[in-house]
């Protein structure tokens, strides 16, 4: 059982939805997966450590990333609000179509 | 044995909550995904972290719930069970290179904190009290939110 290979494939998993989804919940969710495979890494090579400073460390690294997460979702929640949509393919297509609107 | 099937539990759950269409769904395996992480971390022995890891995936989930609705389009169809079940068979091939293929050495054994030095001693049942009071919260306000959008009905 090797978690170094585990933490990879929801690595893979995660940037593989960031590459492919289009709805802004997906791509938050792949968000949250890459960051679980980053501190499932991290986790098990400090528990090979052996030492509570990784462990108090990761509690730190957890408060970073539920901020981002926050900040991300607020982000999100305002695009989705402004744009009326959570697809990123027709976002981008009316902020194209608003930037020739306003070039004309 | 246990670790492994944690582990294809992982993956099996990250992919649906990749590839499922509904988002209450969607969330319920990211929700999986989650507990599934702070078992591993319970069986290698960071416990304390396994706890704040139930937090913040809790803190996750509340807002998810809350802003799924915002944030997710009327589903256009279903997933189909057949779907469901290649995506599960999908991530149990995946987590096969992580149960028979090795590239680390042996783990240790954690940093010597017993479950219940962690729940207790170290207060870790606040935090977990804590988590459960912001997810009945942000529950309460999700269906006090549902049923204004629906105008009482």
């Amino acid at each position: 059982m090797d978690f170094v290979i585990l933490s990879l494939a929801m690595l893979a998993i995660g940037i593989y939805g960031l590459l492919i989804k289009r709805q802004l919940l997906k791509v938050f969710i792949s968000i949250e997966l890459i960051a679980t495979g980053a501190t499932l890494n991290f986790v098990t090579l400090a528990s090979a450590m052996g030492k509570g400073l990784g462990e108090a460390f990761l509690i730190l690294a957890f408060s970073t990333d539920t901020a981002v997460s926050a900040v991300i979702l607020a982000l999100l929640v305002i695009v989705s609000k402004k744009y009326g949509t959570s697809d990123i393919s027709e976002i981008i297509k009316m902020e194209d179509e608003g930037e020739s609107e306003a070039e004309l | 044995m246990i670790l492994e099937a944690l582990s294809i539990g992982l993956i099996v759950s990250a992919c649906l909550a990749l590839f499922l269409d509904e988002a209450v769904y969607s969330v319920a395996a990211l929700a999986g995904t989650f507990l599934f992480t702070a078992l591993i971390y319970v069986l290698n022995g960071a416990v304390f972290v396994a706890i704040f890891q139930f937090a913040v995936g809790v803190g996750t989930l509340a807002i998810l719930f809350l802003s799924g609705e915002m944030l997710s389009d009327k589903p256009t169809k279903k997933t189909s069970p057949k779907n469901t079940v290649a995506l599960i068979g999908t991530g149990v091939v995946l987590s096969l290179p992580a149960i028979f293929l090795s590239v680390s050495g042996s783990a240790g054994s954690g940093s010597n904190v017993s479950f219940g030095d962690a729940l207790w001693n170290l207060r870790g049942v606040d935090v977990i009290l804590q988590g459960l009071v912001i997810l009945t919260l942000a529950l309460g306000i999700a269906i006090v939110l549902y049923e204004k959008k629906n105008g009482g009905k």
